[in-house]
């Protein structure tokens, strides 16, 4: 049966291990979001051994190679990926701890100070010298609170059941085995602070040991950087280039990445050198960021609506096409041998998807 | 077209493609490659590495976009987070000719997308556009051994430029396309057929990924489109601006990398009106409609036999006369040397 | 293939029990089963939810009978119309009478005092019930299958998961046993309650700070500062509405932060927070990459499109039955909390056409579907009388 599956079939070239050094883009509308599709790069990555419940594996390698994964989320919170990978059977707390996973939180505190809004900026001055000896603990914010101390990536995740027995707020939220973006400043400055920490967590993960001597492949997944550029903008001195290449900053540390970024049609197209009207700079740097970074992607899986309208038993439309810089890379060969496709697919209500032809 | 006008552009923009592509004579010091996502620039780009290092022309990548080195690629400067005149000051220090082997060398700087830097919120008022593209063709320093630079520089159409700073100062695509001394437009070959197939109809040409305005969509292009063989291959819209002011605009398809070796010499793109499915051998055929459909006997007439019978006076002419009624209205007809008159038939 | 296979067909109860009992839902061991009135566990995953104050609002949820906490819904409305505006009065009230806290934004105390008077829990204000068995007989078989839907997830499952047919019963037990979940509410009259002065206003006011900043750090404040068990509401009113809001608050470096933390401050898990926010579309259209941005930020999206006035004709004959009032707008989901974040589809109420009636007790939510014009009827007619003879005529 296809629907019991986590990962689907006919998905399994398109997430499976991405090639080395590249890039791919996943585009989302507001009715079709990706958030299932990213859920499937994670499983891809981290399942093998996870869900070895006597279903094979079908991959391009033996499964002994496992690859760790970053994912630094900018619109959904922790909880939200815990519970939904634990639908398919990935217990990401665990994995946390094993250092094969790690999650960089970029909602709760991307753009307001947690708890006390006395001491608004030293984190900006806490990295003196960039880039030197990645420490296996991280300074992150939290070690200046009292409550909390030690590092937060070794920390036990919490339980999530602390809402009933009333814990105070302060040392719920400073728990959890996640690293909290904060954006203090305005531009490339901020941009670099990021590209240090999430550069550092990456480095980390690679460096943990993990049976062989050798340093583990990363997988970075960011989801939706996108918001990052529409909430400040140019007038915030981040444009579409700057983002384009704080991305590049990253994929240079990870071994592979994936960018999900929104392609609703007004995000897109009212910026569009075909449409002939007035943009606003929102839209502009949109369109001109999703455009690029497509352009800089290997593969490029699209989501959108049914064309026909909704349907009770069809989710929206995957559409995976190669990407501008597909071909670029001369080492790219057999293993690489997907082909560009369209299909339909379905999330049903206990989180499985089923993926298959129109038609069929 | 008369074929011997044909053959002659053939010929001639054939040479013509083949000289920009292998950067010789320096026939082209800033070359504009427009590209989108339905047709990415790296199939040309890559054909112009494979072409220098035929020809051992030291080959350099500025990356605003790229993250590891194309293959062939002698130096790869990255430009990230860098300004111009430290990506300048690094592409011209990245090659030194050696003054022994060779006084002319050649060399090509390749950038694989400019659209960043014109994009960047972090220029300088200052920044020209043109002093940057041509301080890569004629470098400031040394001016005791010459080198040839070439300039190929890609530009992504579907990339929305910043709102103008002024709205009197042109848009960096338009000088873009002013300064550049060839401009190659790209096309995917088989959008290029659907269009074609769409307008011999007479039906509104298609378009394709974000022109079609879908919710949702960057990209149409798929390697298959459904019902139809995968039709591989480049469109190369050429404008190429001469010395002499005139210019010459040409249309070519360059064949994908997999058809041919990477050490193949001879010329391998052709004019795209010479491509069987773009247009059909269509000569033969339409001189074919003309002729007479074949049976087993013969309908048509010799020269000669075409000529008398064009010769008869038909029966009305003589009725025209008005005699009256019943008079007039015979055919007059000279008896030649092959009728074989009979007597007693055929009386006149 | 077999997409049917599960949990699809939510429309009957028996289904729904079914679901709630299966063993595909994790989440329904980790939460605790609601301490406070006004909270109650989702039938579809068992995450607690409130209510919006109008039960057909709850129903259109995906299957959760509310509004699940921690999630951002946003009605925008087209036009000049309020239909939106007497949603969030709903949806306040109902805060207000369930001893929940309510922040409003951006608007001052005058506006509690609009909040609709409290007439009683909703399932018994609701007489669908009984109306369904008097006019059993009378009804098309597909306006019952709507009114079973109007009753549909709210009523049915107050007390467990009950069949239909004691809903009455069942009804009257749990208002014992066990507080209401939603109430009635009337608009003509106004809301009188002891909690009404728990009200937080958080009104537009000059500060040194950016206006959202100062907005959210004041949430965040009130927030941390209460008890930790305690529900919030956050009710925007007419967000971005000039008349109310200075015009820099809608550049989008503004905008957008401000509901990133929102959404950052409810996605935490001890934070039991709701928010809905309206916003009129005829000053921000759907077309504009802001207002985009807004949806992506935000969990639910349903947009208001009201009849213009003139149309009595077609609001008239788009009433199922007589009694029924007519619908005056449209409703569009565009986004459903939990079901799109998880990837959407598979909700047997995605893909309908919706009308809502607002009415002086209750904010009605329908399907819609267009009755035959009454000029086709006519023509139809004419053709039958015409042509069926003219057909016998051809065959003899």
């Amino acid at each position: 049966m296809p629907s019991q599956l986590a990962l689907p079939h006919l998905l399994i070239p398109y997430v499976s291990s991405p090639p080395q050094s590249s890039l791919t883009v996943l585009s989302s509308v507001l009715g079709a979001t990706g958030n299932w599709l990213v859920l499937r790069f994670l499983y891809a990555a981290l399942g093998t051994s996870a869900a070895s419940n006597g279903e094979p594996m079908v991959r391009g390698h033996e499964a002994g190679r496992k690859s760790r994964v970053v994912l630094v989320s900018f619109l959904q919170g922790w909880e939200f990926w815990r519970l939904e990978a634990k639908r398919l059977g990935l217990d990401l707390a665990r994995l946390t701890e094993t250092q094969q996973f790690a999650f960089v939180d970029g909602l709760s505190e991307l753009f307001s100070s947690p708890t006390a809004p006395a001491q608004p900026s030293p984190t900006l001055y806490q990295y003196p010298e960039a880039g030197t000896a990645p420490r296996t603990t991280l300074p992150i914010r939290s070690q200046r609170s009292p409550l909390a101390p030690g590092p937060a990536g070794l920390r036990q995740p919490i339980p999530v059941s602390t809402t009933s027995d009333g814990s105070p707020h302060k040392s719920a939220r400073e728990a959890g085995p996640v690293k909290r973006l904060h954006l203090p400043v305005d531009g490339v400055a901020a941009l670099d602070l990021f590209e240090r920490e999430i550069t550092a967590v990456i480095n980390r993960l690679k460096s943990s040991p993990g049976g062989d001597g050798n340093e583990s492949e990363v997988l970075l997944v960011v989801d939706q950087p996108d918001l990052l550029l529409a909430a400040t903008g140019p007038s915030r001195c981040i444009g579409a280039t700057e983002i384009g290449e704080w991305i590049m900053g990253l994929q240079q540390a990870a071994t592979a990445t994936v960018a999900t970024v929104s392609a609703d049609s007004p995000l897109i197209h009212n910026a569009s050198v075909y449409a002939h009207q007035a943009a606003t700079p929102l839209e502009t740097e949109h369109a001109a960021f999703a455009v690029e970074l497509a352009h800089r992607a290997d593969m490029v899986m699209q989501l959108r609506n049914l064309e026909t309208g909704a349907a009770r038993d069809v989710s929206g439309v995957l559409r995976v096409s190669k990407g501008g810089a597909w071909g670029r890379r001369e080492s790219a060969g057999v293993e690489e041998s997907w082909e560009e496709k369209e299909v339909l697919y379905f999330v049903q209500r206990d989180g499985g998807v089923i993926v298959f032809g129109r038609g069929e | 077209m008369a074929p011997s006008n044909l053959s002659h552009r053939q010929t001639h923009n054939l040479l013509l493609i083949s000289k920009l592509l292998s950067l010789r004579d320096t026939a082209s010091p800033l070359t504009l490659l427009l590209d989108s996502l339905e047709q990415p620039a790296t199939p040309l780009v890559k054909e112009y590495i494979r072409r220098a290092r035929l020809s051992k022309i030291h080959v350099t990548l500025v990356a605003f976009e790229t993250l590891k080195p194309f293959d062939g690629v002698d130096v790869f400067v990255s430009a990230r987070r860098k300004t111009p005149a430290d990506i300048v000051k690094e592409v011209s220090a990245a090659y030194t000719p050696g003054s022994s082997d060779n006084l002319n060398r050649r060399r090509l700087i390749l950038i694989d997308s400019i659209n960043p830097l014109l994009r960047s919120t972090h220029l300088d008022k200052s920044f020209d556009l043109s002093t940057f593209l041509s301080s890569f063709i004629v470098p400031g320093g040394t001016p005791t051994s010459k080198v040839d630079s070439s300039v190929v520089v890609t530009f992504h159409q579907d990339v929305p430029g910043r709102c103008a700073q002024s709205p009197y100062v042109p848009s960096p695509l338009t000088i873009l396309t002013y300064l550049a001394t060839t401009v190659i437009k790209l096309h995917s070959f088989s959008h290029i057929l659907t269009q074609k197939a769409a307008r011999d109809r007479s039906l509104v040409p298609p378009v394709f990924g974000i022109e079609e305005e879908k919710d949702g969509v960057l990209l149409g292009r798929l390697d298959k489109p459904v019902g139809k063989d995968t039709v591989e291959g480049v469109v190369l819209e050429m404008e190429y601006r001469r010395k002499s002011g005139r210019g010459v605009l040409e249309w070519y398809l360059l064949p994908p990398a997999s058809r041919y070796p990477a050490t193949h010499v001879r010329e391998i793109v052709t004019l795209l009106d010479d491509h069987p499915l773009y247009r059909p051998p269509e000569e033969h055929n339409a001189r074919g409609e003309e002729e007479e459909p074949e049976s087993t006997f013969e309908l048509r007439l010799t020269e000669r036999q075409r000529r008398e019978r064009e010769g008869v006076v038909l029966p009305y002419f003589d009725a025209q006369q008005g005699d009256g009624p019943g008079e007039g209205g015979r055919i007059l007809y000279d008896m030649g040397e092959e009728d074989d008159f009979d007597e007693e038939e055929d009386e006149i | 293939m077999s997409f049917r296979k599960r949990n699809i067909g939510l429309s009957t109860g028996t289904d729904r029990t079914s679901i709630s009992n299966s063993p595909s839902q994790p989440q329904r061991t980790t939460q605790a089963p609601p301490p406070t009135p006004g909270i109650r566990p989702s039938p579809d995953d068992g995450r607690a939810t409130i209510s919006t104050g109008s039960p057909s609002l709850d129903n259109l949820m995906a299957g959760h009978g509310g509004l699940p906490l921690g999630k951002i819904l946003l009605v925008e409305e087209n036009g000049t119309t309020d239909f939106a505006g007497a949603l969030l009065r709903y949806y306040a009230a109902e805060g207000v009478v369930q001893d929940q806290k309510v922040h409003v934004i951006g608007m001052p105390e005058q506006w509690g005092r609009t909040l609709p008077g409290l007439i009683g829990p909703a399932e018994a204000a609701n007489e669908m019930p009984d109306r369904r068995k008097s006019e059993r007989m009378k009804i098309a078989w597909r306006y019952e299958r709507l009114g079973e839907f109007g009753a549909g997830v709210a009523g049915a499952r107050v007390p467990a998961a009950s069949a239909g047919d004691q809903i009455p019963s069942s009804t009257d037990g749990s208002l014992e046993t066990q507080p209401a979940f939603c109430h009635a509410f009337d608009l003509t009259k106004r809301l009188i309650h002891p909690s009404i002065g728990n009200i937080t206003y958080m009104p537009i006011a000059p500060s040194r700070e950016p206006l959202l900043v100062s907005i959210q750090r004041k949430l965040q404040v009130v927030i941390a500062s209460s008890p930790p068990n305690t529900v919030h509401r956050i009710v925007i009113p007419s967000f971005l509405n000039p008349t109310v809001y200075p015009p820099e608050v809608s550049q989008p470096e503004n905008v957008l932060p401000f509901l990133h933390s929102l959404r950052g401050l409810m996605s935490l898990p001890t934070s039991r927070i709701t928010a809905m926010i309206t916003l009129p579309l005829s000053l921000f259209p759907r077309t504009s990459g802001l207002v985009r941005w807004m949806e992506i930020l935000s969990d639910g999206v349903i947009e208001l499109c009201p009849f213009p006035h003139s149309s009595d004709a077609l609001s008239t004959s788009g009433a199922a039955t007589a009694h029924e009032e007519p619908p005056q707008g449209m409703l569009k989901m565009h986004r459903l909390p939990v079901l799109h974040e998880r990837g959407g589809g598979g909700d047997h109420n995605i893909g309908q056409d919706w009308a809502f009636t607002l009415s002086r007790r209750k904010f009605e939510i329908k399907p819609f579907s267009l009755p035959p014009a009454e000029g086709d009827t006519e023509a139809q007619d004419k053709a039958r009388s015409d042509k069926m003879p003219k057909m016998a005529d051809l065959e003899f």
